[in-house]
């Protein structure tokens, strides 16, 4: 799988780039109801409780400003993936402990035709993992920009 | 408060999360030395709050198939793909019970 690949499983309108949030639970409330919202997720409150107790057993905090939040629940169809930038950071109890200023939140059902869940996360840290895509992210304002990083 | 079948879901969504724990960790992601038995710990806790026969249910279609909580799609039951007969997916949408596929017996859950 191609960080290419990664495109087909963001959403324009699961796409935020001027995203706000005092706090990481209230960033993953947030966006959980955007799933809501998305009509991607029927019940929030499966989902919340699912990333909430992926929380408590190590920060989702990557470092360098980002978080992904990640996975699966039998509440999810399909394997989505939020896109969240703050100009304000904020606390995620992150591995550096810098303020997270990027989130990627990834939803996924229990199994997935093409099992895909696991290699997207991979596909995940390894774009993140470059500084230029970091840096590019990190001034993305629309859905299109964001398309082209992911191709490049 | 989460009725049954919510009870169930979040409990195969634990199980999950358990069995990957090793395999997220290998991609770089933190999961604390005591992670494992915390999410042990909460399924403790979970599955008090089942009643026995169903979760005696839950058990056995987990160790017969990879899932035992499928969803309804089309009418289908996501498991077998068997269609499901118009009284059962009424019955389920009124009283929000647990329902089994009549195929399979797996547990069904309506995704929307």
């Amino acid at each position: 799988m191609a960080i290419s690949d990664l495109i087909s499983f963001f959403r324009e309108d699961l796409f935020f780039s001027d995203f706000k949030a005092k706090t990481k639970a209230a960033a993953l409330n947030q966006l959980t109801e955007k799933f809501v919202d998305a009509g991607i997720v029927k019940n929030k409150e499966l989902v919340a409780e699912m990333l909430q107790r992926r929380e408590s057993i190590g920060s989702t905090g990557i470092g360098k400003g980002i978080a992904v939040p990640h996975g699966r629940t039998t509440a999810a169809p399909n394997l989505t993936i939020a896109f969240a930038k703050m100009g304000s950071g904020i606390d995620w109890d992150s591995m550096d402990g810098n303020p997270v200023h990027l989130i990627f939140l990834v939803i996924a059902p229990p199994f997935e035709e093409n099992n895909l869940y696991l290699p997207v996360l991979g596909r995940l840290v390894e774009l993140l993992s470059n500084e230029s895509n970091r840096n590019q992210l990190n001034e993305v304002s629309s859905f299109e920009e964001f398309t082209e990083i992911l191709t490049q | 408060m989460k009725n049954e079948l919510e009870n169930l879901v979040a409990l195969q969504d634990l199980d999950l999360m358990i069995k990957e724990l090793k395999e997220v960790e290998q991609l770089g992601f933190e999961v604390k030395s005591e992670g494992s038995e915390t999410l042990k710990k909460a399924r403790k806790e979970m599955i008090a709050k089942i009643h026995k026969p169903l979760l005696g249910n839950y058990e056995r279609l987990r160790k017969r198939y990879k899932r035992a909580i499928v969803p309804i799609k089309d009418d289908k039951c996501l498991g077998c793909f068997m269609k499901l007969p118009t009284y059962l997916l009424t019955h389920m949408k009124r009283d929000e019970q647990v329902i089994t596929c009549e195929g399979c017996g797996r547990i069904l859950y309506w995704l929307n």
